[in-house]
């Protein structure tokens, strides 16, 4: 435990400071629990009023959840007027706590900071411990947004005169990063479209194809796209104008005509030539690897800082930041994803391709990229665009020659020739981000046509006339278990233990009970499949001890609550947590009777069956 | 020095020497272990192997003068391994700088509770009652101004006009609060609820469900399987809308305001956001009215930010009592030093805490 204040002495300074009543914002539930125990050997005693008042509120919530009345922590919460609340817990205990806080019984609730989200929980104070916060597996700076969520529940309306935000340090805190969000304005919000096989099903069951484009024009995630693609077009605009000067010439296309001149003049080895070499995939992909584009590499992902063509074999290749801070040089080839970001890149001529500015600013955004990016979806043309050989055959064909632009050309060339390709890198990205959403949703369209959800003219089919309605995470993979009548003949625990592998996405490590052995081959079963749609649908984490404890919530109808608590080391709150999303997946599978009337019966008998004790307090 | 001595000579440092040195030059260097710290200092300072050498021999001067507090005893959970940092004697020469600073009496100053008054709207939230007769709002305000308010008005106009209302919210556990309270207003008649496998009191003027299934009926009324009322629905409330932006469920709000039926208003409630001009623009160009956006940043009870030392001082976080808005270095002189003096202390220890 690190060098911070004890809470039995936080609650202390806070009680004598009347900054009571206070959120006190802990790193984890573990932390949180601590906080509690530590005051067991605490002499602090609530005067009998108060704890009379705690009382009589739990009461009332009682009526309504009786699993509040046995919880083990009410006796600790009524002497000492504090308590925790997290994700731990059961929802009907964080609604007594809620209710004792709103009614003004506590002092001071220790709390992660899940509770920043929309939960009415105001208190005078609160104290936050923390900069960063477990974001998928990885801590991550609290945003200016959250810091001032966080912030934003002290001092209640109607309550309180003044509401006070203390920060208290604990090692590693970056008072930097609190320090701004008080004082910051918050950041910005982005869309986060996603296309989902459901989305598709339901979007064309419901309009004909040509319709959808226009649908998805209607997003949030085009509407930002399309910002983008306006400031890119003002900047062609802007180019255009630059380039108003050179023209016109005796030829139109003056710079193709005298590039291809002057390389031919030049004797240069051709470059469409060599292209024609290129699969046109790569071709129109390495379009994209422009400086600052973030692209994916076997191993981790990069920066382009420059483009360019290998000496020897002319192979088009790329000059990648890697997270390092190394500058490696790879094929073109050699890349997985382009991801759909790209960064202000200064471009300089020599090693390392950008200036020292750029380079610090690109590293460090190297290190702050989010754990998925959006790639970016990328056209094919239909014909490479190769210089039909006619031009090339022989300089004697050329006008340029005696052309009278002839000295012009030769003076403009090189700046015309960079304005130009700078305009066609423009219209390429303008074309990707009007067009985007579009080739995602293709994407999906041809997936879903290849498992036979969708007719070859993307209508639905029979099966995906069904599937559509199960609109749920790896819906993919549970449809497919359906049509490869992975069920038929499993009683509701098996499909309940399933089920819950699916949905449990967590692999925090316990111990939980043995697994049946039904359960176990389904779930092998299962797993094969998974792998196999593994190109198609990230796989769940199929976890057999989760899905063991599910199946016996359901296999044995007498087991209590507290039993099945007893059964394993998982928290009651995510035991609660995993039932209620089994319970959505269950619901889900539910609405196929009409198709799927044996297995929708099985699943009501398992929601049946799951919604006992705690489990039919709520709604 | 070759960088293999280097190596060598950061091999023997104490890890906190090491933290030390990678500050400002590794990015989160707390999360790596000894091995890879080093290799991570190295790594970052290719380009200056010579800086680093430098500041690696004026760290073990600098230690070698002021030789390191033992650390006590790390014993979980137990009062005594709370080392609260001594106490410095305070330094009255410092007080030049304080003086412009805030007292931590005056930083107290108002505590308490204010005397009751009659509730008045506030006109922001005529604003969007009034904006909502006509067209769709946004509404962009701090946490606990008083969004609740607009959306139990709002409800009440719709379903005075025989209109059914929809609420959303996030989380099934928000939607179970947001029932009790709405049955407590409207009557428990009134409010209805639905979850994935339940409806209770479906038939309901005012219907709270999360976002998913607000957006599974959209689907199923898309789609000719209606479900509910879809015909008479006159007002969609999405609290807590800057969801939008989750990554992982942000799409659903998007397809959910797609979707919404043109003839019911939708009114979108979020907390402070850098873009609610972004999203009143996009809602205005996908719907049939102009959507107003009802903005603002002033919280209606003042914060005030302080600083808790771990040896219980309590002190001001900033120069003023209230927070400086865009000036996030102006901090109260009294907590910066208590902070750096934290932060001397406790970085020997180098123990990454998680
Ligand atoms: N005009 C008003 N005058 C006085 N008090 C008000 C007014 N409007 C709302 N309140 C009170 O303010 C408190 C906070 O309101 P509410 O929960 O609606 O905030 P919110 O904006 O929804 O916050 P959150 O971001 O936490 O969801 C409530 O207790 C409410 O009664
Ligand atoms: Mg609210």
């Amino acid at each position: 435990m690190p060098p911070s204040i004890h809470p039995v002495d936080l609650i202390a300074s806070l009680r004598q400071k009347h900054l009571t009543p206070a959120i006190v914002f802990l790193t984890s539930r573990r932390a949180c629990d601590e906080a509690m125990e530590s005051f067991d050997h605490a002499d602090i005693v609530l005067p009998p009023v108060r704890q009379d008042a705690i009382a009589a509120a739990l009461e009332r919530v009682i009526a309504q959840y009786p699993s509040v009345a046995d919880h083990p922590l009410i006796p600790t919460v009524q002497r000492i007027g504090v308590a925790a609340h997290h994700a731990g817990h059961l929802p009907s205990w964080k609604i007594a706590i809620e209710e004792l806080m709103r009614q003004g019984c506590l002092d001071a609730v220790f709390a992660t900071t899940t509770l920043a989200a929309g939960v009415d929980f105001p208190a005078r104070t609160v104290v936050i411990t923390q900069s960063s916060i477990r974001k998928s597996r990885d801590f991550t700076d609290l945003t200016i947004g959250e810091v001032q969520q966080i912030a934003g529940r002290a001092g209640r309306r109607g309550k309180d005169q003044v509401g006070f935000a203390v920060v208290t340090p604990s090692p590693y805190i970056d008072l930097g990063v609190l320090t701004k969000g008080f004082t910051g304005h918050p950041e910005s919000i982005d869309s986060q479209f996603t296309i989902s096989y459901p989305m598709v099903l339901n979007l064309l069951k419901a309009h004909p194809h040509e319709q959808i484009h226009a649908i998805l024009a209607k997003s949030f995630a085009q509407f930002q796209l399309n910002q983008r693609a306006e400031l890119l077009e003002r900047k062609l605009d802007a180019l255009h104008v630059q380039m108003e000067p050179f023209g016109p010439r005796v030829c139109t296309d003056w710079v193709s005509q005298w590039q291809t001149f002057d390389q031919v003049r030049r004797q240069r080895p051709q470059r469409h030539q060599v292209r024609r070499h290129e699969s046109p995939e790569l071709s129109a992909r390495f379009h994209f690897m422009t400086p600052g584009r973030v692209v994916g590499l076997a191993r981790g992902r990069g920066i382009v800082l420059r483009q360019y063509r290998s000496k020897g074999q002319k192979n088009p290749m790329i000059s990648v930041l890697r997270l390092d801070g190394a500058v490696t040089e790879c094929p073109a080839s050699n890349v997985g994803d382009i991801f759909d970001r790209v960064f202000e890149c200064d471009e300089t001529p020599a090693f390392p391709w950008c200036s020292a500015a750029s380079f610090d600013e690109l590293s460090y955004q190297l290190t702050e990229l989010p754990a998925r990016l959006p790639t970016l979806p990328i056209m094919v043309p239909k014909d490479s665009e190769v210089l039909p050989d006619a031009i090339v055959q022989s300089l004697g064909d050329f006008p340029c020659p005696s052309c009278p632009s002839r000295p012009a050309c030769q003076k403009d060339f090189a700046t015309a020739l960079r304005l130009r390709q700078e305009q066609h890198r423009h219209t390429k990205s303008i074309q990707a981000l009007r067009a985007s959403l579009w080739h995602r949703f293709q994407e999906r369209v041809e997936v879903l046509q290849k498992f036979g959800y969708l007719s070859p003219s993307a209508h639905l089919t029979d099966e995906g006339e069904w599937a559509r309605l199960i609109r749920i995470d790896h819906s993919l993979l549970i449809t497919e278990l359906i049509r490869a009548e992975a069920f038929t003949g499993a009683d509701p625990a098996l499909l309940t233990g399933v089920m819950a592998s699916i949905t449990h996405d967590d692999d925090r490590p316990g111990s939980f009970p043995r697994i049946s052995s039904g359960l176990s081959s389904l779930l092998g079963q299962v797993r094969k499949l998974a792998e196999s749609l593994s190109p198609y649908e990230d796989p769940p984490l199929l976890r057999a001890d989760v899905a063991a404890l599910a199946e016996r919530w359901i296999a044995d109808p007498t087991l209590t609550w507290i039993g099945l608590c007893r059964l394993t080391t998982m928290a009651e709150g995510d035991i609660y947590r995993l039932l209620a999303r089994t319970l959505e997946f269950l619901s889900q599978i539910h609405t196929l009777r009409a198709t799927h009337p044996g297995l929708a019966e099985t699943a009501s008998r398992a929601i049946a069956l799951i919604r006992r004790g705690v489990l039919e307090e709520l709604p | 020095m070759t960088s293999d001595e280097l190596e060598q000579l950061l091999v023997q440092q104490p890890v906190a020497v090491l933290h030390r040195l990678a500050r400002g030059r590794v990015h989160r260097h707390f999360r790596a272990g000894k091995r890879r710290l080093i290799e991570l200092i190295l790594q970052h300072s290719s380009q200056n192997l010579a800086g680093l050498e430098s500041d690696v021999l004026a760290l073990i001067a600098e230690r070698q003068s002021h030789p390191q507090p033992p650390q006590p005893p790390a014993r979980p959970a137990s009062r005594a391994v709370v080392a609260p940092p001594r106490r410095t004697a305070p330094r009255s020469g410092e007080q030049e700088t304080t003086e412009a600073a805030v007292s931590l009496a005056a930083w107290l100053e108002g505590i308490g509770v204010p005397a009751p008054q009659p509730f008045v709207p506030d006109p922001w939230q005529e604003d969007a009652l009034a904006a909502l007769d006509e067209t769709d709002v946004v509404v962009s305000v701090p946490t606990g101004s008083g969004k609740t308010y607009v959306a139990v008005e709002a409800a009440k106009r719709a379903i005075a006009h025989n209109q059914t209302v929809i609420y959303t919210s996030p989380l099934k556990a928000l939607s179970n609060t947001k029932y009790t309270e709405f049955s407590r207003i409207f009557g428990i008649d009134k409010v209805g609820i639905l979850t994935g496998d339940r409806q209770e009191n479906g038939q309901a003027p005012l219907l709270i469900m999360t976002t998913e299934i607000l957006r599974n009926l959209l689907y199923d009324a898309a789609s000719g399987e209606i479900d509910i009322r879809l015909d008479t629905l006159g007002l969609v409330i999405l609290d807590e809308s800057q969801y939008i932006a989750d990554p992982e469920r942000g799409v659903v709000w998007e397809e959910t305001i797609i979707f919404c039926p043109s003839q019911a208003k939708l009114l979108l409630l979020s907390a402070s956001i850098g873009n609610p001009q972004d999203i009143a623009d996009w809602l205005t160009s996908i719907r049939p009215t102009t959507c107003r956006l009802v903005r603002h940043s002033k919280r209606t009870v003042p914060l005030r930010a302080g600083y808790l030392h771990p040896n219980g001082k309590l002190v001001p976080l900033f120069k003023t009592a209230t927070i400086p808005s865009g000036h996030a270095g102006h901090l109260h002189p009294e907590a910066k030093r208590l902070f750096f003096e934290y932060e001397e202390e406790t970085l020997p220890s180098g123990r990454p805490r998680r």
